[in-house]
């Protein structure tokens, strides 16, 4: 693989012409792929890969946009901006990867109901071209397809208060889901202003990072007391790690976390730890030594067990201990203890002192 | 009126010292009386504690079997009642043979005296009674291994086998005089007698089975076949529980000098430690404070402490009962890597930690409590000799290749004769189905579903 194969690819996707086209690019995106890179190019490949992710969603957008004028509905009725949430939308999204999206537009009262139609089919078909595309949906159905992800950017306010003053465990998930939106076509102007609002809400409510804390901790990172690490016991998958839940989203929850609470509007997990660096709430110790973990956790993502159901690549997230050589499985051990330790970190900021950075280096 | 009363009153109290005299014999019958209370109620414990292994394979197996499971346990009792006062008790303690130190001979279809004789501590027929929930116990101990698929005429089959010749010999060995007793082997309750005999029957009958369909993957990976209450298991071990203080003080057989009540007090310790060490190892370990395994630990603590129970001093039996915990934990892994599918963790709970706990008696026994008991000698620490050690060993590995080749030869005839697995569209269906033709639990299981599941329509 090498940059230049992936920037034809990219203008190649940018003048697809239809969901097969798409699909054929997708492909294309496996097959660069499958020459895996080592160590420490790995942030830049997880950047490639997802700029070609970002592409196809782009490129989809703009084909539902002309089929939907086509079918003599027009064009958009006002601005808009296409979401994506998730891994997508945190820039870090694997072979295998689902589509968790949604959609704001702008407030225009008089020419509401012609946008709801509008949006509630460029949106559809967005969706049913990525499917053929290849990105099954989200099953928790956060998509833009769903109304309750497609909204005015008054009405998204209006839904994000209404979370933030009723925190229920679901509410808290949504607000979780909202923090890792990240504008991938469209007016951005709109989803920065949704962030905006949204980080203005937080100091407001400051019941609501206990909650955030409660909702994201319950992944526990997969070492044990002894530094063993703690494998699948059955099935299948016996004798693998769970390397998404495991490893991967604990350390995007906790990170998350401190970046909520610092009010960044970075979306990937590395950005965030360093902005979190920048803003004096990480000191460059701990900052390095997260960051080497998470990178680790990103390259065993990539390991993860896959198969191709019905054309479509999907992963559990596991990884076999048995094809990790001895030193992984000691960086490994090692990457998941500093996990844990990121964990502790963030459970005594969060509690101890809300809102303010931490300049008082390790805890 | 007063002045009767004053004399019958001066007579009576003249009379006293000669009425503590008259009473004198009736001392040794109140004695005698009180042994029987107490040996009567522990059988009635132990014989509860089949209430805990009807809730305990059950609880652990899958709702298609429960009916067959729990029925299957009533039934052998039954039949182990009849073939035990038949022949197995004239094995085990009948009189002499010409070869005494093997096997009694004598006292077949048991016909005991009505009373207790002249002298004696208690009347023959509650110590019959007692040995008898003893041999039930371990064939229970042994349906660990039949469990989810062995045909019902197997258990019909084995238990005229093992309440005969495998557990009455080794009862004898150990308890009733033979040449491991001679040697001073210490098996105060019975951890090898019942349990490991048990364990090993099991152990035998779940190889020959081989393991239920589904618990391991084709790579040798294996899946976790989930038990269908778990809150009967827990309910079992605190039956069990129960039942013990009647298997490990009623072995005591005797009030006497209130010495059963130290052997329920190093039992209670010794349970108490496996239940925490086997919750902690699992915590530590695997990251999930697993219930099963704290059950399995509560459970293989009460059945190692089983032999020690009169032979150590307070601290090793939390010590004994600490160690089973862990065995448990780490054998029942063990067993699942070689492949050896123990539905109910028999091999584990009462193989391993009856091995244990017998072993034990060589490391902990004080020669204060051997004397006392008059069994054997002291342990290792108390003593600094090997001696009690090496006869610990000799009688569970005797013991135990004595089961294993019996068990291993009963069980294969029957496999090779009238069969011993059930058909794999019976055990789909289930035992209640198959061999009893109606579901423990008719509202839940409809056939339709089940059949279906056989068809892998739902898995």
């Amino acid at each position: 693989m090498n940059d230049s194969d992936w920037s034809r690819l990219l203008m190649r996707i940018g003048s697809a012409e239809d969901a097969r086209d798409l699909r054929g690019m997708r492909n294309e995106i496996y097959a660069l792929s499958a020459a895996c890179p080592a160590s420490g190019a790995i942030d830049g490949y997880y950047r490639r890969l997802n700029a070609a992710h970002d592409a196809i969603v782009r490129r989809a957008v703009r084909l539902a946009e002309a089929e939907t004028a086509r079918s003599g509905i027009g064009s958009p009725p006002v601005p808009y901006a296409y979401m994506l949430f998730g891994s997508g939308g945190r820039g870090e999204q694997t072979h295998a990867s689902d589509q968790d999206s949604g959609l704001v537009y702008e407030d225009r009262p008089e020419r509401a109901e012609e946008a709801e139609t509008y949006f509630a089919h460029l949106s559809g078909t967005v969706v049913r071209m990525l499917v053929e595309a290849g990105y099954p949906p989200c099953e928790g159905n956060v998509i833009s397809r769903n109304p309750a992800w497609r909204r005015s950017l008054g009405e998204w306010k209006r839904q994000l208060d209404e979370w933030f003053a009723d925190p229920t465990w679901e509410a808290v998930r949504y607000l979780l889901i909202v923090a890792d939106g990240r504008c991938v076509a469209g007016d951005e102007r709109l989803v920065r202003e949704l962030k905006e609002y949204y980080y203005g809400n937080m100091p407001v409510h400051p019941v609501i990072v206990g909650r955030m804390l409660d909702n994201t901790m319950r992944h526990k990172v997969l070492v044990g007391v002894f530094g063993q690490l703690l494998k699948e016991r059955y099935g299948e998958d016996s004798g693998s790690l769970d390397v998404k839940y495991g490893a991967y989203i604990p350390m995007v929850n906790a990170v998350r976390l401190l970046a909520v609470q610092a009010g960044l509007h970075e979306t990937s997990t590395l950005r965030r730890l360093e902005r979190l660096r920048e803003a004096g709430w990480l000191d460059e110790d701990e900052k390095s030594a997260y960051e080497m973990a998470f990178l680790l956790f990103l390259r065993l993502r990539l390991m993860t067990t896959e198969r191709t159901e019905d054309g479509v690549r999907t992963s559990n997230g596991m990884v076999s201990a048995a094809k990790l050589t001895k030193d992984t499985v000691d960086e490994l051990k090692e990457a998941l203890r500093i996990g844990k330790r990121l964990q502790r970190v963030v459970r005594k900021r969060t509690l101890g002192e809300p809102g303010g950075p931490h300049r008082g280096g390790r805890t | 009126m007063l002045k009767r009363l004053l004399l019958t009153s001066s007579l009576l109290l003249l009379a006293f010292p000669a009425m503590a005299f008259a009473e004198e014999p009736a001392a040794a019958t109140l004695d005698m009386g009180l042994n029987t209370i107490w040996i009567m109620l522990s059988f009635i414990l132990v014989l509860l504690m089949q209430g805990g292994f009807i809730l305990l394979e059950s609880g652990s197996t899958r709702m298609k079997n429960a009916g067959h499971v729990a029925g299957k346990t009533i039934f052998t009792l039954g039949l182990g009642t009849l073939v035990y006062w038949a022949f197995g008790y004239g094995i085990a303690y009948g009189g002499d043979s010409p070869l005494s130190s093997l096997f009694g001979w004598g006292d077949f279809f048991y016909n005991p005296a009505i009373a207790a004789g002249e002298g004696d501590a208690f009347p023959p027929a509650v110590y019959f009674l007692f040995q008898l929930a003893f041999v039930l116990i371990s064939l229970s101990i042994a349906w660990g291994g039949f469990a989810e698929r062995a045909k019902l005429s197997s258990y019909l089959i084995f238990t005229l086998f093992f309440a005969v010749i495998i557990y009455p010999v080794i009862a004898h060995w150990i308890w009733g005089g033979g040449w491991l007793a001679e040697d001073g082997a210490q098996d105060y309750a019975g951890s090898t007698v019942v349990h490991l005999t048990g364990a090993i029957a099991a152990f035998a009958a779940t190889v020959l089975l081989k393991p239920r369909i589904g618990k391991f993957n084709k790579d040798g990976s294996a899946n976790e076949i989930p038990g269908h209450n778990q809150v009967y298991s827990a309910l079992s071990v605190l039956l069990l529980w129960v039942g013990w203080f009647g298997f490990n003080a009623g072995s005591a057989l005797t009030i006497g000098d209130g010495f059963l009540g130290y052997v329920a007090f190093t039992t209670m310790l010794g349970a108490g430690a496996g239940a925490v060490s086997a919750l902690l190892i699992s915590w530590a370990v695997q990251g999930k404070a697993d219930i099963t395994t704290m059950l399995n630990g509560t459970l293989a603590g009460l059945v190692a402490i089983t032999a020690s129970c009169a032979f150590v001093e307070p601290w090793a039996a939390v010590v004994i009962g600490l160690a089973a915990g862990v065995l448990v934990f780490y054998s029942v892994k063990f067993f699942e890597k070689l492949k050896v599918d123990d539905p109910i963790y028999a091999l584990s709970v009462h193989g391993m930690a009856g091995i244990w706990g017998t072993l034990a008696n060589g490391i902990f026994a004080t020669q204060e409590l051997a004397e006392k008991v008059g069994v054997g000698q002291g342990g290792l620490i108390d003593t600094g000799s090997w001696r009690q050690l090496w006869v610990q060993f000799e009688s569970v590995v005797v013991s135990g290749a004595y089961a294993l080749v019996l068990s291993f030869a009963i069980l294969y005839v029957i496999k090779k004769t009238v069969g011993f697995r059930v058909t794999e569209e019976q055990e789909i269906i289930g035992l209640d189905m198959s061999e009893h033709g109606s579901y423990g639990y008719p509202e839940q299981m409809k056939k339709s579903r089940v059949f279906k599941a056989g068809n892998g329509i739902i898995p």
